[in-house]
Protein backbone atom coordinates (compact mmCIF):
# COMPACT_ATOMS: atom_id res chain seq x y z
CA UNK A 1 0.00 0.00 0.00
CA UNK A 2 1.39 3.15 -0.64
CA UNK A 3 1.92 6.20 1.53
CA UNK A 4 2.21 9.65 0.79
CA UNK A 5 6.09 11.15 0.68
CA UNK A 6 6.12 13.20 3.82
CA UNK A 7 5.08 10.47 6.04
CA UNK A 8 7.95 8.62 4.55
CA UNK A 9 10.60 11.44 5.42
CA UNK A 10 9.06 11.31 8.78
CA UNK A 11 9.31 7.74 9.63
CA UNK A 12 13.01 7.77 7.75
CA UNK A 13 14.20 10.70 10.38
CA UNK A 14 12.69 8.77 13.44
CA UNK A 15 13.96 5.46 12.26
CA UNK A 16 17.51 7.04 11.82
CA UNK A 17 16.95 8.26 15.44
CA UNK A 18 16.20 5.31 16.68
CA UNK A 19 18.56 3.47 15.19
CA UNK A 20 21.13 6.13 16.80
CA UNK A 21 19.62 5.64 19.99
CA UNK A 22 20.06 1.72 19.92
CA UNK A 23 23.65 1.70 19.17
CA UNK A 24 24.66 4.36 21.75
CA UNK A 25 22.80 2.11 24.10
CA UNK A 26 24.48 -1.10 22.68
CA UNK A 27 27.59 0.30 23.60
CA UNK A 28 26.79 0.85 27.48
CA UNK A 29 24.83 -2.86 27.08
CA UNK A 30 28.02 -4.05 26.31
CA UNK A 31 30.71 -2.36 28.37
CA UNK A 32 28.07 -3.72 31.49
CA UNK A 33 27.32 -6.95 29.86
CA UNK A 34 31.60 -7.43 29.69
CA UNK A 35 32.62 -6.18 33.41
CA UNK A 36 29.32 -8.41 34.53
CA UNK A 37 31.04 -11.37 32.83
CA UNK A 38 34.49 -10.56 34.20
CA UNK A 39 33.07 -10.11 37.61
CA UNK A 40 33.19 -5.72 37.35
CA UNK A 41 30.60 -3.37 37.38
CA UNK A 42 31.18 -1.25 34.47
CA UNK A 43 30.59 2.02 33.98
CA UNK A 44 28.50 3.37 36.90
CA UNK A 45 29.00 6.90 37.16
CA UNK A 46 27.09 8.85 34.96
CA UNK A 47 23.37 8.83 35.54
CA UNK A 48 21.52 5.99 37.85
CA UNK A 49 23.46 2.85 36.66
CA UNK A 50 25.54 4.43 34.68
CA UNK A 51 22.90 5.18 32.19
CA UNK A 52 23.74 8.72 30.81
CA UNK A 53 27.38 6.97 29.66
CA UNK A 54 26.68 7.06 26.08
CA UNK A 55 25.67 10.38 26.08
CA UNK A 56 28.71 11.43 27.88
CA UNK A 57 30.67 9.64 25.70
CA UNK A 58 29.19 11.72 23.13
CA UNK A 59 29.62 15.10 23.92
CA UNK A 60 33.20 14.10 24.62
CA UNK A 61 33.54 13.10 21.21
CA UNK A 62 32.24 16.05 19.66
CA UNK A 63 34.11 18.44 21.51
CA UNK A 64 37.46 16.44 21.49
CA UNK A 65 40.02 17.55 19.00
CA UNK A 66 40.21 15.82 15.60
CA UNK A 67 44.09 15.35 15.33
CA UNK A 68 44.93 14.74 11.43
CA UNK A 69 48.37 13.32 10.42
CA UNK A 70 50.59 15.19 8.47
CA UNK A 71 50.87 12.82 5.95
CA UNK A 72 47.02 11.99 5.56
CA UNK A 73 45.33 12.71 2.19
CA UNK A 74 42.54 14.91 2.48
CA UNK A 75 39.53 14.38 0.93
CA UNK A 76 39.63 10.57 1.30
CA UNK A 77 40.77 10.67 5.03
CA UNK A 78 37.86 12.99 5.78
CA UNK A 79 35.36 11.33 3.60
CA UNK A 80 36.35 7.76 4.38
CA UNK A 81 33.99 7.53 7.53
CA UNK A 82 31.59 9.32 6.11
CA UNK A 83 30.95 6.74 3.41
CA UNK A 84 31.11 3.85 6.40
CA UNK A 85 28.34 5.72 8.27
CA UNK A 86 26.15 6.53 5.95
CA UNK A 87 25.74 3.03 4.41
CA UNK A 88 25.38 1.78 7.40
CA UNK A 89 22.43 3.89 7.95
CA UNK A 90 20.92 3.47 4.84
CA UNK A 91 20.69 -0.22 4.85
CA UNK A 92 18.39 -0.23 7.94
CA UNK A 93 15.85 1.42 5.34
CA UNK A 94 14.55 -1.80 4.33
CA UNK A 95 14.06 -3.91 6.95
CA UNK A 96 10.38 -4.61 8.08
CA UNK A 97 9.76 -3.49 11.91
CA UNK A 98 5.63 -3.83 11.85
CA UNK A 99 2.82 -4.44 9.72
CA UNK A 100 2.07 -1.09 9.28
CA UNK A 101 -0.68 0.80 10.86
CA UNK A 102 -3.71 3.26 10.03
CA UNK A 103 -3.39 6.33 11.83
CA UNK A 104 -6.16 8.44 10.49
CA UNK A 105 -6.66 8.71 7.56
CA UNK A 106 -2.88 7.79 6.42
CA UNK A 107 -1.71 4.14 6.20
CA UNK A 108 2.20 3.98 7.25
CA UNK A 109 4.42 0.85 6.29
CA UNK A 110 6.09 -1.00 8.35
CA UNK A 111 8.86 -0.04 6.53
CA UNK A 112 11.20 2.73 5.47
CA UNK A 113 11.06 1.97 1.72
CA UNK A 114 9.47 -1.17 0.39
CA UNK A 115 11.24 -2.19 -3.05
CA UNK A 116 11.15 -5.92 -4.31
CA UNK A 117 14.72 -6.44 -4.18
CA UNK A 118 15.26 -5.11 -0.81
CA UNK A 119 17.88 -7.72 0.06
CA UNK A 120 20.24 -7.58 -2.25
CA UNK A 121 20.01 -3.97 -1.73
CA UNK A 122 21.29 -4.76 1.96
CA UNK A 123 24.44 -6.43 0.22
CA UNK A 124 24.80 -3.61 -1.67
CA UNK A 125 24.99 -1.16 0.69
CA UNK A 126 27.07 -3.52 2.67
CA UNK A 127 29.79 -4.61 0.06
CA UNK A 128 29.88 -0.33 -0.32
CA UNK A 129 30.60 0.36 3.38
CA UNK A 130 33.91 -1.77 2.79
CA UNK A 131 35.44 0.72 1.10
CA UNK A 132 35.27 3.22 4.28
CA UNK A 133 37.47 1.07 5.86
CA UNK A 134 40.17 0.17 3.07
CA UNK A 135 40.47 3.93 1.85
CA UNK A 136 40.14 5.60 5.23
CA UNK A 137 43.35 2.86 6.54
CA UNK A 138 44.98 4.10 3.15
CA UNK A 139 44.44 7.62 3.30
CA UNK A 140 45.70 7.81 6.67
CA UNK A 141 49.97 7.62 5.68
CA UNK A 142 50.19 4.97 8.54
CA UNK A 143 51.64 1.42 8.63
CA UNK A 144 48.96 0.17 11.06
CA UNK A 145 46.06 1.75 9.55
CA UNK A 146 47.25 0.22 5.90
CA UNK A 147 47.53 -3.75 7.70
CA UNK A 148 44.25 -3.25 9.39
CA UNK A 149 42.42 -2.49 6.16
CA UNK A 150 43.90 -4.91 4.63
CA UNK A 151 42.82 -7.29 7.04
CA UNK A 152 39.64 -5.64 6.84
CA UNK A 153 39.18 -6.49 3.15
CA UNK A 154 40.21 -9.63 2.83
CA UNK A 155 38.01 -10.84 5.66
CA UNK A 156 35.45 -8.84 5.06
CA UNK A 157 35.67 -10.11 0.81
CA UNK A 158 35.54 -13.53 2.41
CA UNK A 159 33.02 -13.84 4.57
CA UNK A 160 30.74 -12.02 2.17
CA UNK A 161 30.47 -14.93 0.09
CA UNK A 162 29.08 -17.61 2.56
CA UNK A 163 26.83 -14.66 4.16
CA UNK A 164 25.53 -14.56 0.68
CA UNK A 165 24.60 -18.00 0.43
CA UNK A 166 23.60 -18.63 3.43
CA UNK A 167 20.65 -16.45 2.77
CA UNK A 168 19.75 -18.22 -0.74
CA UNK A 169 18.37 -21.32 0.74
CA UNK A 170 15.47 -18.58 2.67
CA UNK A 171 15.09 -16.83 -0.88
CA UNK A 172 14.29 -20.32 -1.86
CA UNK A 173 11.92 -21.06 0.21
CA UNK A 174 10.10 -18.09 0.53
CA UNK A 175 10.98 -17.66 -3.58
CA UNK A 176 11.13 -13.77 -2.91
CA UNK A 177 13.73 -11.14 -2.29
CA UNK A 178 11.73 -8.27 -0.58
CA UNK A 179 12.00 -8.93 2.85
CA UNK A 180 8.61 -7.80 3.37
CA UNK A 181 7.62 -10.65 1.83
CA UNK A 182 9.73 -12.93 3.73
CA UNK A 183 8.12 -11.73 6.90
CA UNK A 184 5.05 -12.40 5.54
CA UNK A 185 5.31 -15.84 4.56
CA UNK A 186 6.77 -16.73 8.44
CA UNK A 187 3.48 -15.53 10.30
CA UNK A 188 1.52 -18.73 9.29
CA UNK A 189 4.09 -21.41 8.84
CA UNK A 190 7.02 -22.32 10.94
CA UNK A 191 10.26 -19.47 11.25
CA UNK A 192 12.90 -20.37 9.05
CA UNK A 193 15.50 -20.85 11.51
CA UNK A 194 13.84 -24.36 11.99
CA UNK A 195 13.90 -25.47 8.45
CA UNK A 196 16.99 -23.44 7.67
CA UNK A 197 19.10 -24.18 10.65
CA UNK A 198 22.12 -24.66 8.56
CA UNK A 199 22.06 -21.70 7.34
CA UNK A 200 21.15 -19.52 10.12
CA UNK A 201 24.14 -20.76 11.67
CA UNK A 202 26.25 -20.16 8.57
CA UNK A 203 24.73 -16.67 8.75
CA UNK A 204 25.61 -15.72 11.98
CA UNK A 205 28.72 -17.00 11.83
CA UNK A 206 30.10 -14.95 9.06
CA UNK A 207 27.64 -12.29 9.83
CA UNK A 208 30.04 -11.91 13.15
CA UNK A 209 33.18 -11.88 11.08
CA UNK A 210 31.35 -9.21 8.16
CA UNK A 211 30.91 -6.80 11.55
CA UNK A 212 34.28 -7.72 12.58
CA UNK A 213 33.48 -8.52 16.37
CA UNK A 214 35.29 -11.05 18.63
CA UNK A 215 36.51 -14.06 17.78
CA UNK A 216 37.01 -12.47 14.09
CA UNK A 217 38.04 -9.24 15.23
CA UNK A 218 41.71 -9.43 13.44
CA UNK A 219 40.93 -6.09 11.77
CA UNK A 220 41.38 -4.13 14.77
CA UNK A 221 43.50 -7.02 16.93
CA UNK A 222 44.90 -3.98 19.32
CA UNK A 223 47.87 -6.46 20.53
CA UNK A 224 49.29 -6.36 17.29
CA UNK A 225 47.59 -3.21 14.98
CA UNK A 226 46.96 -0.62 18.02
CA UNK A 227 43.78 -0.11 16.50
CA UNK A 228 43.40 -1.49 12.86
CA UNK A 229 41.80 0.97 9.95
CA UNK A 230 41.02 3.72 12.37
CA UNK A 231 44.24 3.92 14.23
CA UNK A 232 44.97 7.45 13.02
CA UNK A 233 41.72 8.60 13.23
CA UNK A 234 40.41 10.40 16.79
CA UNK A 235 37.25 12.87 17.82
CA UNK A 236 33.82 12.32 16.10
CA UNK A 237 35.73 10.79 13.13
CA UNK A 238 36.19 8.03 15.03
CA UNK A 239 33.11 8.46 16.47
CA UNK A 240 31.38 7.58 12.88
CA UNK A 241 33.54 4.69 12.63
CA UNK A 242 32.81 2.96 15.45
CA UNK A 243 29.16 4.24 14.62
CA UNK A 244 29.21 1.95 11.39
CA UNK A 245 30.55 -0.96 13.24
CA UNK A 246 27.88 -1.32 15.65
CA UNK A 247 24.78 -0.23 13.12
CA UNK A 248 25.83 -2.62 10.63
CA UNK A 249 25.91 -5.17 13.97
CA UNK A 250 22.00 -3.88 14.78
CA UNK A 251 21.59 -3.89 11.16
CA UNK A 252 22.92 -7.57 10.64
CA UNK A 253 20.62 -8.94 13.30
CA UNK A 254 17.60 -7.20 11.90
CA UNK A 255 18.28 -8.91 8.81
CA UNK A 256 18.86 -12.39 10.95
CA UNK A 257 15.51 -11.86 13.12
CA UNK A 258 13.73 -10.67 9.66
CA UNK A 259 15.14 -13.89 7.31
CA UNK A 260 15.08 -16.67 10.40
CA UNK A 261 13.47 -15.43 13.06
CA UNK A 262 9.87 -14.00 12.13
CA UNK A 263 10.90 -10.92 11.71
CA UNK A 264 8.28 -8.41 13.96
CA UNK A 265 5.72 -11.66 14.57
CA UNK A 266 5.41 -13.82 17.71
CA UNK A 267 3.95 -17.00 18.37
CA UNK A 268 0.33 -16.53 19.92
CA UNK A 269 0.48 -13.08 19.42
CA UNK A 270 -1.12 -12.89 15.78
CA UNK A 271 -4.24 -10.33 17.37
CA UNK A 272 -1.84 -7.98 18.58
CA UNK A 273 -0.02 -6.94 14.65
CA UNK A 274 0.25 -3.62 15.99
CA UNK A 275 2.99 -4.34 18.97
CA UNK A 276 5.37 -5.79 15.80
CA UNK A 277 8.40 -3.08 16.79
CA UNK A 278 8.48 -4.38 20.21
CA UNK A 279 8.73 -7.81 19.36
CA UNK A 280 11.17 -6.88 16.80
CA UNK A 281 13.11 -5.17 19.44
CA UNK A 282 13.25 -7.69 22.06
CA UNK A 283 14.48 -10.17 19.21
CA UNK A 284 16.91 -8.13 18.63
CA UNK A 285 17.92 -7.72 22.26
CA UNK A 286 18.23 -11.19 22.40
CA UNK A 287 20.82 -11.01 19.22
CA UNK A 288 22.80 -8.18 20.78
CA UNK A 289 23.23 -10.19 23.69
CA UNK A 290 24.34 -12.76 21.87
CA UNK A 291 27.27 -10.65 20.16
CA UNK A 292 28.37 -9.26 23.17
CA UNK A 293 28.27 -12.86 24.41
CA UNK A 294 30.35 -14.24 21.65
CA UNK A 295 33.04 -11.83 22.43
CA UNK A 296 33.52 -12.17 25.99
CA UNK A 297 33.79 -15.92 25.78
CA UNK A 298 35.73 -16.78 22.51
CA UNK A 299 39.33 -15.86 22.57
CA UNK A 300 40.54 -14.32 18.78
CA UNK A 301 41.33 -16.46 15.82
CA UNK A 302 44.77 -16.93 13.99
CA UNK A 303 44.61 -15.51 10.80
CA UNK A 304 45.23 -18.64 8.94
CA UNK A 305 42.12 -20.23 10.87
CA UNK A 306 40.23 -17.78 9.95
CA UNK A 307 40.87 -17.79 6.28
CA UNK A 308 40.53 -21.36 5.90
CA UNK A 309 37.25 -21.57 8.25
CA UNK A 310 36.15 -19.14 5.90
CA UNK A 311 37.11 -21.28 2.49
CA UNK A 312 36.75 -24.51 3.35
CA UNK A 313 34.32 -25.07 6.37
CA UNK A 314 31.66 -21.91 5.95
CA UNK A 315 31.57 -22.02 2.04
CA UNK A 316 31.08 -25.37 1.53
CA UNK A 317 28.47 -25.68 4.27
CA UNK A 318 26.41 -22.76 3.05
CA UNK A 319 26.53 -24.15 -0.89
CA UNK A 320 25.46 -27.44 0.38
CA UNK A 321 22.63 -25.65 2.14
CA UNK A 322 21.57 -24.02 -0.63
CA UNK A 323 22.04 -26.98 -2.86
CA UNK A 324 20.44 -29.04 -0.66
CA UNK A 325 16.96 -26.29 -0.46
CA UNK A 326 16.69 -26.34 -3.76
CA UNK A 327 16.14 -29.98 -4.38
CA UNK A 328 13.79 -30.11 -1.73
CA UNK A 329 11.47 -27.25 -2.63
CA UNK A 330 11.76 -28.87 -6.35
CA UNK A 331 10.91 -32.25 -5.42
CA UNK A 332 8.42 -31.64 -2.65
CA UNK B 1 6.66 17.06 -11.90
CA UNK B 2 7.47 13.05 -12.17
CA UNK B 3 8.93 13.63 -15.83
CA UNK B 4 11.13 16.48 -14.95
CA UNK B 5 12.61 14.30 -12.04
CA UNK B 6 13.40 11.44 -14.39
CA UNK B 7 15.01 14.20 -16.15
CA UNK B 8 16.77 15.98 -13.41
CA UNK B 9 18.21 12.30 -12.46
CA UNK B 10 19.10 11.49 -15.71
CA UNK B 11 20.96 14.61 -16.37
CA UNK B 12 23.18 13.97 -13.15
CA UNK B 13 23.63 10.64 -14.01
CA UNK B 14 24.62 10.63 -17.44
CA UNK B 15 27.19 13.60 -16.72
CA UNK B 16 28.51 11.99 -13.49
CA UNK B 17 29.36 8.68 -15.74
CA UNK B 18 31.00 11.16 -17.98
CA UNK B 19 33.16 12.94 -15.66
CA UNK B 20 33.98 9.58 -13.19
CA UNK B 21 35.02 7.75 -16.74
CA UNK B 22 37.26 10.99 -17.96
CA UNK B 23 38.74 11.22 -14.07
CA UNK B 24 39.45 7.57 -14.09
CA UNK B 25 41.89 7.96 -17.31
CA UNK B 26 43.14 10.92 -16.44
CA UNK B 27 44.27 10.63 -12.57
CA UNK B 28 48.06 9.16 -12.54
CA UNK B 29 47.73 7.76 -8.82
CA UNK B 30 45.53 4.50 -9.47
CA UNK B 31 44.26 4.67 -5.89
CA UNK B 32 42.01 7.69 -7.24
CA UNK B 33 41.19 6.28 -10.28
CA UNK B 34 38.94 3.17 -8.85
CA UNK B 35 37.30 5.66 -6.25
CA UNK B 36 36.45 7.03 -10.25
CA UNK B 37 35.72 4.04 -11.20
CA UNK B 38 33.31 2.75 -8.47
CA UNK B 39 31.65 6.38 -9.55
CA UNK B 40 31.17 5.69 -12.59
CA UNK B 41 30.04 2.23 -12.17
CA UNK B 42 27.65 3.75 -9.46
CA UNK B 43 25.92 6.36 -11.96
CA UNK B 44 25.21 3.50 -14.05
CA UNK B 45 23.31 1.76 -12.02
CA UNK B 46 21.43 5.26 -11.25
CA UNK B 47 20.73 4.71 -15.15
CA UNK B 48 19.96 1.18 -15.10
CA UNK B 49 17.49 2.32 -12.24
CA UNK B 50 15.77 4.79 -14.78
CA UNK B 51 15.65 2.35 -16.60
CA UNK B 52 13.10 0.21 -15.06
CA UNK B 53 15.96 -2.62 -14.35
CA UNK B 54 16.13 -2.61 -10.49
CA UNK B 55 18.20 -5.80 -10.28
CA UNK B 56 20.38 -5.48 -12.58
CA UNK B 57 21.28 -2.14 -11.31
CA UNK B 58 21.39 -3.58 -7.76
CA UNK B 59 23.39 -6.17 -9.26
CA UNK B 60 25.53 -4.43 -11.14
CA UNK B 61 26.01 -2.16 -7.59
CA UNK B 62 26.86 -5.71 -5.63
CA UNK B 63 29.15 -7.03 -8.11
CA UNK B 64 31.41 -4.91 -9.59
CA UNK B 65 31.26 -1.39 -7.45
CA UNK B 66 30.80 -4.05 -4.50
CA UNK B 67 33.26 -7.10 -4.83
CA UNK B 68 34.99 -6.41 -7.96
CA UNK B 69 36.65 -2.85 -6.99
CA UNK B 70 37.26 -3.83 -3.45
CA UNK B 71 40.27 -6.18 -5.40
CA UNK B 72 41.46 -3.31 -7.52
CA UNK B 73 41.66 -1.12 -4.45
CA UNK B 74 43.09 -4.35 -2.14
CA UNK B 75 45.86 -4.51 -4.86
CA UNK B 76 46.57 -0.81 -5.61
CA UNK B 77 46.53 -0.47 -1.64
CA UNK B 78 48.86 -3.18 -1.28
CA UNK B 79 50.99 -2.44 -4.03
CA UNK B 80 51.62 1.51 -2.94
CA UNK B 81 53.23 3.94 -5.18
CA UNK B 82 54.76 1.31 -7.47
CA UNK B 83 51.70 0.52 -9.18
CA UNK B 84 51.46 2.78 -11.47
CA UNK B 85 54.96 1.90 -12.85
CA UNK B 86 54.31 0.03 -15.92
CA UNK B 87 51.84 2.14 -17.46
CA UNK B 88 54.17 5.36 -17.28
CA UNK B 89 52.81 6.37 -20.51
CA UNK B 90 52.83 3.14 -22.69
CA UNK B 91 54.49 3.15 -26.01
CA UNK B 92 52.76 5.33 -28.82
CA UNK B 93 51.56 2.78 -31.38
CA UNK B 94 49.48 2.05 -28.10
CA UNK B 95 48.16 5.05 -27.57
CA UNK B 96 47.29 5.61 -30.93
CA UNK B 97 45.31 2.55 -31.16
CA UNK B 98 43.07 3.46 -28.23
CA UNK B 99 42.12 6.32 -29.70
CA UNK B 100 41.33 4.82 -32.99
CA UNK B 101 39.60 2.62 -30.91
CA UNK B 102 36.87 5.22 -28.84
CA UNK B 103 36.66 7.33 -32.25
CA UNK B 104 35.10 4.28 -33.66
CA UNK B 105 32.67 3.53 -30.84
CA UNK B 106 31.77 7.21 -30.71
CA UNK B 107 31.13 7.15 -34.45
CA UNK B 108 29.41 3.72 -34.16
CA UNK B 109 27.03 6.04 -30.98
CA UNK B 110 26.27 8.51 -33.39
CA UNK B 111 25.43 6.51 -36.50
CA UNK B 112 23.53 4.21 -34.34
CA UNK B 113 21.69 7.56 -32.61
CA UNK B 114 21.18 9.20 -36.27
CA UNK B 115 19.53 5.75 -37.29
CA UNK B 116 17.13 5.22 -34.68
CA UNK B 117 16.41 8.91 -33.57
CA UNK B 118 13.76 8.58 -36.89
CA UNK B 119 10.85 8.49 -34.33
CA UNK B 120 11.19 5.40 -32.69
CA UNK B 121 13.14 7.11 -29.79
CA UNK B 122 10.53 8.83 -28.80
CA UNK B 123 8.37 5.85 -28.06
CA UNK B 124 7.52 4.93 -24.34
CA UNK B 125 8.45 1.16 -24.71
CA UNK B 126 5.63 -0.90 -23.23
CA UNK B 127 6.67 -2.29 -20.32
CA UNK B 128 4.95 -4.19 -17.48
CA UNK B 129 5.13 -4.38 -13.34
CA UNK B 130 7.39 -7.33 -13.49
CA UNK B 131 9.51 -6.62 -16.08
CA UNK B 132 13.25 -6.48 -15.37
CA UNK B 133 12.24 -8.12 -11.56
CA UNK B 134 14.53 -11.17 -10.39
CA UNK B 135 11.58 -13.74 -11.83
CA UNK B 136 11.97 -12.86 -15.16
CA UNK B 137 15.16 -12.42 -15.18
CA UNK B 138 15.53 -16.23 -14.06
CA UNK B 139 13.42 -17.13 -16.74
CA UNK B 140 14.44 -15.84 -19.49
CA UNK B 141 18.14 -16.68 -18.43
CA UNK B 142 16.81 -20.80 -17.86
CA UNK B 143 14.93 -20.64 -21.21
CA UNK B 144 16.10 -18.38 -24.48
CA UNK B 145 19.64 -17.55 -23.27
CA UNK B 146 20.46 -21.26 -21.27
CA UNK B 147 23.48 -22.34 -23.62
CA UNK B 148 24.99 -18.67 -23.07
CA UNK B 149 24.10 -19.01 -19.30
CA UNK B 150 25.70 -22.11 -18.88
CA UNK B 151 29.12 -21.57 -21.04
CA UNK B 152 29.15 -18.56 -18.63
CA UNK B 153 29.17 -20.47 -15.70
CA UNK B 154 31.25 -23.25 -16.77
CA UNK B 155 34.34 -20.26 -17.91
CA UNK B 156 33.85 -18.94 -14.40
CA UNK B 157 34.17 -22.37 -12.45
CA UNK B 158 37.54 -23.21 -15.12
CA UNK B 159 38.88 -19.87 -13.33
CA UNK B 160 38.29 -20.32 -10.37
CA UNK B 161 39.77 -23.87 -10.40
CA UNK B 162 42.81 -22.46 -12.67
CA UNK B 163 43.17 -19.79 -10.26
CA UNK B 164 43.23 -22.44 -7.06
CA UNK B 165 46.02 -24.56 -9.11
CA UNK B 166 47.73 -21.27 -10.17
CA UNK B 167 47.77 -20.69 -6.42
CA UNK B 168 48.92 -23.96 -5.26
CA UNK B 169 51.84 -23.66 -7.59
CA UNK B 170 53.37 -20.86 -6.85
CA UNK B 171 52.94 -21.77 -2.79
CA UNK B 172 55.32 -25.03 -3.62
CA UNK B 173 58.00 -23.00 -5.85
CA UNK B 174 58.26 -20.65 -3.05
CA UNK B 175 60.67 -22.58 -1.09
CA UNK B 176 61.98 -19.36 0.93
CA UNK B 177 58.63 -18.87 2.48
CA UNK B 178 58.71 -22.95 3.50
CA UNK B 179 61.36 -21.91 5.77
CA UNK B 180 60.19 -18.59 7.09
CA UNK B 181 56.93 -20.73 8.16
CA UNK B 182 59.20 -23.71 9.77
CA UNK B 183 61.79 -21.10 11.81
CA UNK B 184 58.75 -19.70 13.22
CA UNK B 185 57.27 -23.06 14.39
CA UNK B 186 60.29 -23.79 15.61
CA UNK B 187 60.91 -20.46 17.95
CA UNK B 188 57.03 -21.03 19.40
CA UNK B 189 57.36 -22.71 22.83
Amino acid sequence: MSEPWWISVIKAGVIINLVLLTFAYTTLLERKLLARMQLRFGPNRAGPYGLLQPIADLIKLVRKESFFPTAAIDTPYILAPVVSAFTALAAFAVIPFGNGWNIWRYHVNGVVANVPISLILVFALGSIGIYGFIVGGWASESKYSLLGSMRTCAQLVSYEVSLALSVLGVVITAGSLSLVDIVHNQAHSLWYVVPQAVGFLVFLISGVAETSRAPFDLPEAEQELVAGYHTEYSGMRWGLFQMAEYVNMITLSGLAITLFLGGWHFPFAHGVDFLGPLWFFLKLLVLLFVFIWLRATLPRLRYDQLMSFGWKILLPVATLNALVTALVVVWA
Amino acid sequence: MANVLVWAVWIVAAFSCLASGIAVVSFSNPFYSAPALIGNLASLAVLYLLLSAEFVAAGQVLVYAGAVMVMFLFVTAYLGGRADAPWAGGPTWQQFGAVLAAGAILVEVIVVIGLKAGGRLSHEARIDSGFGSPHRIGRVFLTDHLLAFEITSIVLLVAAVGSVILGAHSRRSDTTGDLVHSEEAGARP
